[in-house]
C-alpha cells in the first residue's frame, strides 16, 4: 500500500472527530467561546437532541468582521499567541479548533457583532465552506447556529444515541456550566420550551436550587476556601490552591459518581483524583457503595495545571497532585464535621406541615424577586437540623439514658428531644477514635498460647501488605510456613472478645475491600475493621452503668454521627416533632 | 405427697438449688424445682442440664411422692413465710401444691415430676475423697483464670489432675495461668484428668462454705459427668440439710499442657509484699482502667516502681520496698489481671519472677510451691521501637 498524504477535506474531518463527538460537545466548545468572549448571558436553543439544531447566542465581545474568516480557520485563535502563552492559559479555549472542527461537519451559520461596528457579520459554512457571508444588523455579542450536525459523516451520525439521551447529554453539561459561572445566566430551550434558566445573580446556592431543588440544595453544605495552615508550610509559590462550592451532608447520597462535579479554574473536568479527595473526606460517614453530592470549584495558579491533555479538555494534570488532594480533602471534611447534622426521623413525606410550607413559600418568592438566596436557603433548611452555632464545641449534647431497647439500642434524652443510639456502631466510633489517636502505641496483650490462622492465598497477600499496620495496631502475627500464621499478641481492645472469630473477621474485611493508595486511609481501615470486631455486639445486655459509661465517651468523640464505616450512630427525634407528632402542635 | 418441714429449712435449701435453675431455657420444666421425698427426707432438685444440684432437706414425711413448681415462685413464697412450720400437700385433682404456714395458705399450679431430667446417682468408678478447706482454697485460686467467653468452650473449665496422691487444678483463658496442687490423703486407683466447668467449682465452692467432712467427688463411668456429695449438717446447716450433691457435665477437648506454658527461666525474681502490690496495683488501675488496664511495673535494685498514665485524666506513680535477685526490668501488664491473682495468694509474701519485657511474668507465693500464676505481658508500642 502506498503512503498518501490526506487530502484536507479527510484530515479536517478526523480532527473534528476528536473535538466534536457528539452535540454535547458542540455545545461545550460554543458555550466556553461565548464565556471567554465575555458574555453575561448565554442562550442555548436545541432541536432533536442537537441533531436537528443547536444555537449558542451570547452578549459577549463579537467579532470584528475582519477577523469573521480566520475564526474558521484551523488552529486560529485569539486566546493564545505563543507557546509560553500555554502554560498561562486563563481562558477555557486555546486550541483554535473548535469552530473549524465544528463546520466542517455542519451546516454552520455565525452572526456576531462587536459593539464598536454598526454592522454585524454573516457567515454560512457547509461542511467548512464558506458559502455565504454579509452584513447583517444584529445586537452586539455572537450568535452560532449550527444544523444537521454529522450530516457528512454517515458514520457518526449513526451511532448517536437516542434524542433523549443526546438531550440529557446536553442538559448535564448546561447545568454544570451554570454551577461553574453563577454570575452568569443561562437558559436552555428545547424543542421551542424553556427548560432551565439559572438567575445569574453569582450565588452558587441559587443555581443548586435550579439543577438539584430545594430539598437537595438544602442539605448541601457550604465549602469555604481553607486557610492555609502551619502545619502545611509554606507552598514554594504561595499559591494554595483555593477550594469553594457545595457538598452534600452525610445523610444525602446517591449511588454512583455523576453528581460529584469539579471546575478547575471554571473548567468542568472529571478527575479521579478530585473524586477521590471527596470520598475519602467522606471516608465512614457514607454507607459502603455510597457517593457524596459535590459542586467543587478548585482554583490556582494556571502554571500549576495542565489543560492541554485532550481536544476535549476534560481532563487536566496538576502539577502538585497532592497538595491539590489534600487542599480539598481537608475543606471538605472540615466543613462535614463543623456542620455536618444529626439525621432526623422524617414525617411521612408528602405531609407538608404549615411551617414548611411557609419556608417553602418565602423561598419561592425571594427566588422571584432575586433576592440574595443564601438567606432563603437558610430558612428553608428544615428546623429540625441542629445548626452548627447550636452544635457548639461539645459535639453532642449531655445525654440522659433512658434504657436500652432490643439489647441493641440505647434510648437517651438530650435538651432537644429523644435519641436512639446503636450499641455496636457507638462502640465502633469511640473505639476507632481511641485507637486513631493512641496508633502510636496501641497497647498489646500478649497470648498465653499462640493462635492459628490459617490463610487463603489471596488473604496472606493482603496480610503481608498489611502486617506493619497491623503491628502497630498491637497485633504480633508471624508467619509459620505455608499458609499459617501465628498470633501471638493482640491489642488490648480485642482480650474478651471471641479472637479467633475477631481475626478471621479482620482477615476478611481486609480481602475482600479495594484498598486506597494512601498509607494512612489503608490503616483506617484496617482499624475500623479491628474496632467493629472489639465493639460490643448487638443483642448484647449492658447495665446502666455500661450505658451510661458508653454515651458519655461518645459524648467525647469528635464525630458521633456515624460508625467508622459510615453508618449513623444515632437517630434524633426533636421535641418539636414529638410534639407533632402527638398532635400538640 | 404430704409432707411437713420447717420454713428456715425449706428456705436454705431452695437457696442452695436455686443457682442451678435455669434462667431462660426453652424447656419450661426446667425453671422449676423438684420436690420430692427420699428415705424420710425432703429432697430438692435444680437443674440447667450442665448443672445440677440437690440436697436434702429435714422433713416430716406422711405421704411419699413427687412433684415440680416453678422455683422463682415457690422461693418468693417461701421467704416470705413467717418461720414456722409448712405443710404441703400435692393434690392429684387440681394439679397443684397446697402449701399451709401459720395462718397463710396458698396453692401452686405444678408440672408433673416424671418431666423432670433425671439427675444421675452417686455410684461411679473413681470416688475421691477431698478435704473441703483445701478443695475451696484451690478452687478460689484457679477458677478464676478460665475464660468467660466462650470462643475455646474447653477453657471455661478447669482441670482436675488427679495423679499419685497428688490433685492439680488448672485454668488458662488465653492471656493468664493458674495453676495449684495440693496432696490428696490417701492414693487413687489410678490418674485421671477431667475438665470441669469453673462455673460448677465456684457454685461447689459456694455451697461447699461450711463443709467440714470429707467431699466426696465421683466421675460417671462415661466420664462425662461429675458429681460432688457433700455431707451437709455442718454450720449453718447443721440440722437442716443433711447432704447435698452437685452434678455437673464434663468439658470435651484437650486442654492446653500447663507445664509447658510456665517458664523454666527467669531472670529477675522481685519479692514483694503481697498486701502493698495489691493495694499499689489498685491505685494505679484508677488511672489504668481507662487505658486498658495496663500498667508498668518497673523493678530496680531494691524496690520496684508501678506507673499508670491515662490520657485523659493524668498518671499515678507508686513505689514499694522489694527484694530483687537478677537484672532490672521494665514490664507492663493488666492490673486486672495481678489484682485479681494477688487477691488470692494467702502467703504475706509473692515473688514476682520475669525474664524479658515480652516473655511471661509468674506470680508464685514465697514459701509455696503449690502454687503458679502465669501472666502475659502487655507491650506498648512505639513506632521508634517497631522500626
Amino acid at each position: 500500500m502506498t503512503i498518501r498524504v490526506l487530502p484536507p477535506e479527510v484530515a479536517a474531518k478526523i480532527a473534528a472527530g476528536e473535538v466534536v463527538e457528539r452535540p454535547a460537545s458542540v455545545v461545550k466548545e460554543l458555550i466556553e467561546n461565548a464565556i471567554d468572549a465575555g458574555a453575561t448571558e448565554i442562550r442555548i436553543e436545541v432541536r432533536q437532541g442537537g441533531k436537528r439544531l443547536i444555537r449558542v447566542a451570547d452578549n459577549g465581545c463579537g467579532i470584528p468582521s475582519a477577523e469573521v474568516e480566520l475564526a474558521f480557520a484551523r488552529h486560529s485563535t485569539s486566546k493564545l499567541s505563543s507557546v509560553e502563552d500555554l502554560t498561562r492559559i486563563i481562558t477555557l479555549g486555546f486550541r483554535g479548533e473548535a469552530l473549524a472542527s465544528i463546520a466542517a461537519v455542519s451546516h454552520l451559520t455565525m452572526l456576531t457583532r462587536p459593539a464598536d461596528e454598526p454592522v454585524g457579520s454573516y457567515l454560512r459554512l457547509e461542511g467548512g465552506n464558506i458559502i455565504n457571508r454579509e452584513g447583517r444588523g444584529c445586537p452586539v455579542g455572537t450568535m452560532v447556529t449550527v444544523e444537521n450536525l454529522f450530516y457528512n459523516i454517515p458514520a457518526r451520525l449513526k451511532f448517536l444515541r437516542s434524542e433523549t439521551t443526546e438531550r440529557q447529554h446536553i442538559d448535564q453539561l448546561i447545568t454544570r456550566y451554570a454551577m461553574a459561572y453563577p454570575q452568569l445566566r443561562f437558559s436552555v430551550t428545547h424543542e421551542g420550551r424553556l427548560t432551565f434558566q439559572s438567575t445569574g445573580s453569582g450565588q452558587l446556592s441559587d443555581v443548586l436550587i435550579k439543577v438539584y431543588g430545594l430539598e437537595v440544595a438544602g442539605q448541601m453544605l457550604a465549602v469555604s476556601s481553607s486557610q492555609p495552615r502551619a502545619e502545611d508550610g509554606p507552598s514554594e509559590d504561595g499559591q494554595e490552591p483555593r477550594v469553594s462550592g457545595y457538598v452534600s451532608v452525610p445523610t444525602l447520597h446517591r449511588a454512583n459518581r455523576d453528581h460529584l462535579t469539579f471546575f478547575v479554574n471554571g473548567r468542568w473536568v472529571r478527575d479521579r483524583m478530585l473524586t477521590h479527595a471527596v470520598e475519602q473526606a467522606y471516608h465512614t460517614l457514607l454507607p459502603v457503595g455510597r457517593h457524596p453530592l459535590a459542586v467543587l470549584r478548585v482554583d490556582l495558579a494556571p502554571a500549576e495545571l495542565d489543560v492541554n491533555i485532550h481536544p476535549a479538555k476534560s481532563e487536566v494534570k496538576f502539577l502538585h497532585s497532592e497538595r491539590v488532594f489534600a487542599t480539598v480533602q481537608k475543606a471538605v471534611r472540615r466543613t462535614l464535621v463543623e456542620q455536618a447534622p444529626i439525621p432526623v426521623i422524617s414525617p411521612q413525606s408528602g405531609q407538608w406541615t404549615a411551617a414548611d410550607w411557609e419556608r417553602r413559600q418565602a423561598l419561592i418568592t425571594a427566588d422571584r424577586e432575586r433576592l440574595p438566596t443564601q438567606l432563603a436557603l437558610d430558612a428553608q433548611r428544615p428546623g429540625e437540623f441542629l445548626t452548627p452555632a447550636q452544635q457548639a464545641e461539645d459535639k453532642l449534647p449531655p445525654l440522659r439514658v433512658l434504657g436500652q431497647v432490643a439489647r441493641t439500642y440505647i434510648i437517651a434524652e438530650g435538651p432537644s428531644g429523644l435519641y436512639l443510639i446503636d450499641q455496636h456502631a457507638a462502640h465502633e466510633r469511640i473505639l476507632y477514635e481511641q485507637l486513631i489517636a493512641q496508633k502510636e502505641q496501641s497497647p498489646a496483650q500478649a497470648l498465653l498460647e499462640p493462635t492459628i490462622l490459617e490463610l487463603t492465598p489471596d488473604q496472606i497477600a493482603v496480610m503481608e501488605e498489611q502486617l506493619p499496620v497491623l503491628t502497630r495496631l498491637g497485633f504480633t502475627i508471624e508467619p509459620f510456613g505455608g499458609s499459617t500464621y501465628l498470633v501471638r499478641a493482640v491489642p488490648a481492645v480485642l482480650v474478651g472478645t471471641d479472637l479467633r472469630q475477631a481475626l478471621a473477621g479482620i482477615v476478611d474485611e481486609l480481602a475482600e475491600g479495594r484498598m486506597s493508595p494512601l498509607a494512612h486511609e489503608r490503616e483506617k481501615r484496617v482499624i475500623a475493621s479491628v474496632c467493629k470486631q472489639a465493639a460490643i455486639k448487638a443483642g448484647q445486655v449492658l447495665s446502666d452503668e455500661e450505658l451510661r459509661e458508653l454515651i458519655r465517651q461518645l459524648e467525647a468523640t469528635t464525630m458521633p454521627r456515624t460508625c467508622p464505616h459510615g453508618r449513623p450512630t444515632m437517630i434524633h427525634l426533636s421535641q418539636a416533632q414529638l410534639e407533632r407528632e402527638f398532635g400538640r402542635r | 405427697m404430704r409432707v411437713s418441714c420447717l420454713q428456715e429449712n425449706l428456705a436454705k435449701g431452695l437457696s442452695i438449688v436455686n443457682r442451678a435453675v435455669a434462667t431462660r431455657s426453652t424447656l419450661p420444666v426446667l425453671s422449676n424445682v423438684l420436690l420430692a421425698t427420699e428415705q424420710g427426707l425432703l429432697k430438692l432438685a435444680a437443674t440447667d442440664l450442665e448443672l445440677a444440684i440437690s440436697c436434702w432437706i429435714g422433713a416430716k414425711v406422711e405421704e411419699d411422692g413427687e412433684t415440680t413448681v416453678p422455683a422463682r415462685l415457690l422461693t418468693d413464697l417461701v421467704n416470705s413465710l413467717p418461720p414456722e412450720r409448712i405443710d404441703m400437700e400435692l393434690v392429684v385433682r387440681t394439679q397443684a401444691l397446697h402449701l399451709t404456714c401459720a395462718r397463710n395458705e396458698a396453692d401452686l399450679k405444678v408440672v408433673d415430676a416424671s418431666e423432670f431430667p433425671l439427675l444421675p446417682a452417686a455410684t461411679g468408678e473413681h470416688q475421691i475423697a477431698l478435704p473441703p478447706e483445701t478443695l475451696r482454697q484451690m478452687i478460689g485460686q484457679v477458677a478464676f483464670a478460665a475464660a468467660t467467653d466462650e470462643s475455646r468452650p474447653i477453657l471455661t473449665g478447669v482441670l482436675a489432675d488427679f495423679s499419685g496422691d497428688k490433685l492439680t487444678l488448672a485454668a488458662a483463658d488465653g492471656f493468664r495461668l493458674s495453676v495449684r496442687s495440693a496432696p490428696l490423703g490417701e492414693v487413687g486407683a489410678e490418674p485421671i484428668s477431667v475438665v470441669i466447668p469453673a462455673r460448677a467449682l465456684s457454685e461447689l465452692s459456694r455451697i461447699a462454705a461450711e463443709e467440714e467432712a470429707p467431699i466426696t467427688m465421683t466421675i460417671t463411668p462415661g466420664r462425662n459427668q461429675v458429681l460432688f456429695h457433700l455431707q451437709g449438717n455442718a454450720g449453718a446447716l447443721q440440722g437442716k440439710v443433711f447432704g447435698i450433691d452437685l452434678i455437673s457435665q464434663l468439658l470435651e477437648g484437650r486442654f492446653p499442657d500447663y507445664n509447658q506454658l510456665i517458664p523454666k527461666t527467669r531472670h529477675t525474681r522481685t519479692i514483694l509484699n503481697t498486701g502493698e502490690f495489691l493495694k499499689a496495683c489498685r491505685m494505679a488501675n484508677i488511672f489504668a482502667r481507662s487505658e486498658a488496664n495496663i500498667i508498668r511495673l518497673s523493678v530496680a535494685p531494691d524496690h520496684m516502681t508501678i506507673y499508670a498514665t491515662s490520657a485523659e485524666m493524668g498518671d499515678s506513680v507508686s513505689e514499694i520496698d522489694a527484694h530483687v535477685e537478677g537484672d532490672p526490668i521494665i514490664i507492663a501488664f493488666n492490673a486486672k489481671y495481678l489484682i485479681d491473682v494477688l487477691s488470692v495468694v494467702d502467703s504475706a509474701q509473692v515473688a514476682l519472677e520475669t525474664t524479658t519485657a515480652s516473655s511471661p511474668g509468674v506470680i508464685r507465693p514465697v514459701g509455696d510451691e503449690t502454687f503458679t500464676h502465669v501472666i502475659m505481658p502487655m507491650h506498648i508500642r512505639t513506632e521508634s521501637a517497631n522500626e
